[in-house]
């Protein structure tokens, strides 16, 4: 934290969306594929996430209408978690940082 | 959810066919390292960075042995639950072939069940080259193993999420 008495220094130059956010939020996605089955997708967001059934099978249909969806976000090692049980599943998932 | 014990009925011969893809696939698991470069192992545990190949190489050393040792070990339970039903005689026209079998599988195999018949039709849709949904060629028969195992797990799944 900068004092209280020193001069802010302005830098037009910084591009702050190029700076690294620590707070930025993690992400688990989950990404098409065109062999798992539907009800295999949507069986496998209710059991592994909780989801109650409208809702895995919202997401089941993001995943095959957007070609991803994010399943989850959080800290980090919580999501490569998610993504390793996806992958136990068969499902391909991926860990990102949110984009801006 | 998924706390009830599935009844799966099958023939003797469908059983023995079952039982002979999960050991053809458990064979694959034991015989291949992951370095391979055997894509339908790739595929068994893919890449969770798209954009950071350190990250994507640190996640795979930590998760990969992991992931192959629970296929093999989903596989053997799958196996252990067949094993009665798959049994059948030698002369293809004993009428045992056809003989309905009912296997009851608890609920802890009944997810290595789906685990592993997804992990089959993966390992499947890569030696047959699907990228897309509608890749089929009705012509090569092991497409027809595709569906049908497609068609197994689908039943699996609806006997396990069902009026809850």
């Amino acid at each position: 934290m900068m004092g209280a008495l020193a001069t802010p220094s302005v830098d037009d130059d910084i591009d702050l969306s190029e700076l690294v956010d620590p707070a930025r939020p993690w992400q688990t996605v989950v990404w098409d594929d065109p062999v798992n089955l539907m009800s295999y997708v949507t069986h496998v967001f209710r059991e592994y996430f909780g989801l109650a059934r409208p809702d895995a099978e919202r997401l089941m249909l993001a995943v095959h209408n957007e070609g991803h969806a994010v399943v989850s976000r959080g800290p980090r090692e919580q999501m490569e978690m998610h993504a390793q049980a996806m992958h136990d599943y068969g499902l391909w998932a991926t860990v990102r940082q949110e984009p801006r | 959810m998924s706390d009830r014990v599935v009844v799966l009925e099958v023939a003797r011969l469908e059983a023995a066919h079952l039982a002979g893809l999960v050991g053809q696939f458990a064979e694959l698991l034991r015989e291949s390292a992951p370095d391979d470069g055997d894509p339908a192992i790739a595929r068994l545990v893919p890449s969770a960075y798209s954009d950071d190949e350190d990250a994507a190489r640190e996640f795979r050393a930590l998760t990969q042995s992991d992931l192959l040792d629970r296929r093999a070990s989903d596989a053997a339970l799958v196996l252990a639950s067949l094993q009665d039903a798959s049994e059948i005689p030698e002369d293809p026209d004993d009428p045992a072939l056809l003989e309905q079998m009912e296997i009851r599988i608890a609920p802890e195999t009944a997810r290595a069940w789906l685990r592993t018949l997804a992990a089959v039709r993966l390992v499947l849709a890569t030696r047959l080259g699907v990228v897309d949904e509608d890749d089929h060629d009705h012509d090569d028969p092991r497409f027809g193993v595709y569906d049908w195992i497609g068609y197994r797990l689908d039943g699996l799944v609806a006997a396990l999420d069902n009026e809850d």
